[in-house]
């Protein structure tokens, strides 16, 4: 086999593998958030479908699979087909540079190929952020193809909100990059290792602890989650954007919001809670003699922490009402955005005074 | 003071930590209110006004007199009937027709307090979806079967019941009761 043709073969694994979680994390998560959502109220959630409806989300999919396609009256056809790829891609795509696990290379017919990410491209970050600005499109156009007002209200609503808190999103980063001096995925979380002192939440000169929680607000508002899930208030707009979406259209949609989450949980995990590391240096495996297993307790880790984030999510919509729209607007240009500014200038001087800390 | 206490709570998301807390409490301490409905029922209560049913006499008679009263008494006009002689016997009458559009009734059994021979019965039964209305419209025989199946256990005949019961019997609660 040639070498172009070697490097495909394993990308290509490596795009299925990683397609495959997020596609089984996100039936996962529709069940969990359903059952976490239901107990916390005082309910049990689904129970039918499966013993305690552990079925739900296959029976959901099945549904959504063989549903009838509702095209509207007046509906721009292209972009009502294109809005929801627009918004399902991009939330995929970010995945190929999330390291899943440890930095190691094998070397395969003298091809030296990473096992744990898809592509160590070294503006990692940043090429997600782009890729999640796309998304924003997805919900826009779908929106406003519908014909109908509340979809239109929804997408206008998502655009004003999403392009202001990436903004604070991305401010809130900065702080992580100043630190690692990279933007590449990798490197931020090989930075990390040893004692959980050194992730970044923790890391001195400066735990990044209030550009950790600008993040996490702004990424719960950028997935339009409650309780920022204006373009989607289903009190006051049926469903905001997807209100006239049917069938696999909408799966495309809902599929899209739930890899947005995975993705965002993603990015905090690897970027302020260490990826990959565990608390403590190394790992047990290798302490246990087994240093070809490691890897499985790397990625538990990994796994442990992005799904503490999406608990979280499930948690914030389990407690909070939603924002009115003048509330959103102003906590994220006049609250989140000075906050992540202050972070950025008061690093840069703690790295400046203390670049060896 | 105040202000600073104010500040702090703030800057320090205090009051959603104290929601999230209750949250998470109520996640721990998972007691569900939930009844799983087709599966477990709720107990109804002694008094409860269900589904409509015309009774007989221990004979297999029915109660009947084809007096209107009911119908006079519905306030949603539920009750339609169409009263006759007893074929043979010129001085008794009996309901030739009863319908019943349940559709429109509510449950409130002033039909039931308004029967002079407790010819009306409310069951206990609640579950009547049905996914076409027109199964709503009940006539004798389905109120009957309703009946039947509702009070096993049916009275004696009025000609063999304490007479003053017998007579009496319209609305006034303080008369002597029918002995069981």
């Amino acid at each position: 086999m040639s070498e172009l043709g070697l490097r495909l073969t394993l990308s290509l694994i490596q795009i299925a593998v990683v397609v495959a979680i997020i596609i089984v994390t996100v039936l996962i998560l529709t069940l969990a958030e359903r059952k976490i959502l239901g107990w916390m109220q005082d309910r049990m959630g689904p129970m039918e479908v499966g013993p305690y409806g552990i079925l739900q989300p296959f029976a959901d999919a099945i549904k959504l699979f063989f549903k009838e396609d509702i095209v509207p009256a007046g509906a721009n056809k292209l972009l009502f087909t294109v809005a929801p790829l627009l918004a399902l891609i991009p939330a995929f795509i970010g995945f190929a540079v999330i390291p899943w696990g440890p930095d190691w290379t094998l070397e395969i017919n003298g091809i030296v190929y990473k096992p744990f990410v898809i592509s160590d491209i070294n503006i990692g970050i940043l090429y997600i952020l782009a890729f999640a600005s796309i998304g924003a499109y997805g919900i826009i156009l779908g929106g406003w193809a519908s014909n109908s007002k509340y979809s239109l209200l929804g997408g206008l609503r998502s655009a004003a909100q999403v392009i202001s808190y990436e903004l604070n999103v991305g401010l809130a980063i900065i702080g992580v990059i100043i630190l690692a001096g990279s933007l590449s995925l990798v490197k931020i979380t090989n930075a990390q290792s040893g004692w959980f002192w050194h992730w970044y939440l923790f890391a001195l000169p400066v735990p990044q602890i209030v550009a950790f929680v600008v993040y996490v607000i702004s990424a719960v508002a950028e997935t339009n989650r409650v309780p920022f899930d204006l373009p989607e208030a289903e009190s006051e707009l049926v469903a905001g954007f997807f209100t006239e979406y049917s069938g696999l259209r909408f799966a495309f949609f809902y599929l899209a919001e739930y890899a947005n989450m995975i993705l965002v949980s993603c990015i905090a995990a690897a970027m302020f809670l260490g990826g990959w590391n565990a608390p403590y240096p190394g790992t047990i495996l290798d302490r246990l003699g087994l240093p070809s297993l490691a890897w499985i307790e790397h990625t538990m880790w990994f796994a442990a922490k992005t799904y503490f984030f999406l608990f979280l999510f499930f948690w914030l919509r389990a407690t909070l009402p939603r924002l009115r729209y003048d509330q959103l607007m102003r906590f994220g240009w006049k609250v989140m955005l000075p906050i992540a500014l202050a972070n950025i200038v008061i690093t840069s001087i703690a790295v400046y005074l203390f670049p060896n800390a | 003071m105040n202000k600073l206490k104010q500040w702090l709570k703030t800057i320090t998301l205090y009051e959603i930590l104290v929601g999230m807390k209750t949250t998470l409490g109520h996640l721990l301490r998972y007691r569900p209110i939930t009844l799983q409905y087709p599966h477990e029922k709720r107990m109804l209560p002694e008094n409860y006004r269900g589904m409509l049913a015309l009774l007989r006499y221990d004979d297999g008679t029915e109660k009947c007199v084809g007096c209107d009263l009911c119908e006079a008494a519905c306030p949603s006009r539920v009750i339609r009937v169409v009263s006759a002689e007893v074929p043979g016997e010129p001085t008794k009458r009996y309901a030739k027709e009863y319908y019943m559009d349940m559709t429109r009734c509510l449950f409130c059994g002033m039909c039931v307090d308004a029967c002079p021979v407790d010819a009306l019965g409310m069951t206990r039964e609640f579950e009547w979806a049905v996914y076409d209305k027109r199964q709503l419209h009940l006539n004798k025989q389905q109120l009957l079967a309703i009946g039947d199946r509702s009070f096993p256990v049916r009275e004696k005949r009025l000609e063999l019941q304490h007479p003053n019961t017998a007579f009496f019997n319209v609305a006034f609660k303080h008369m002597p009761q029918k002995p069981a």
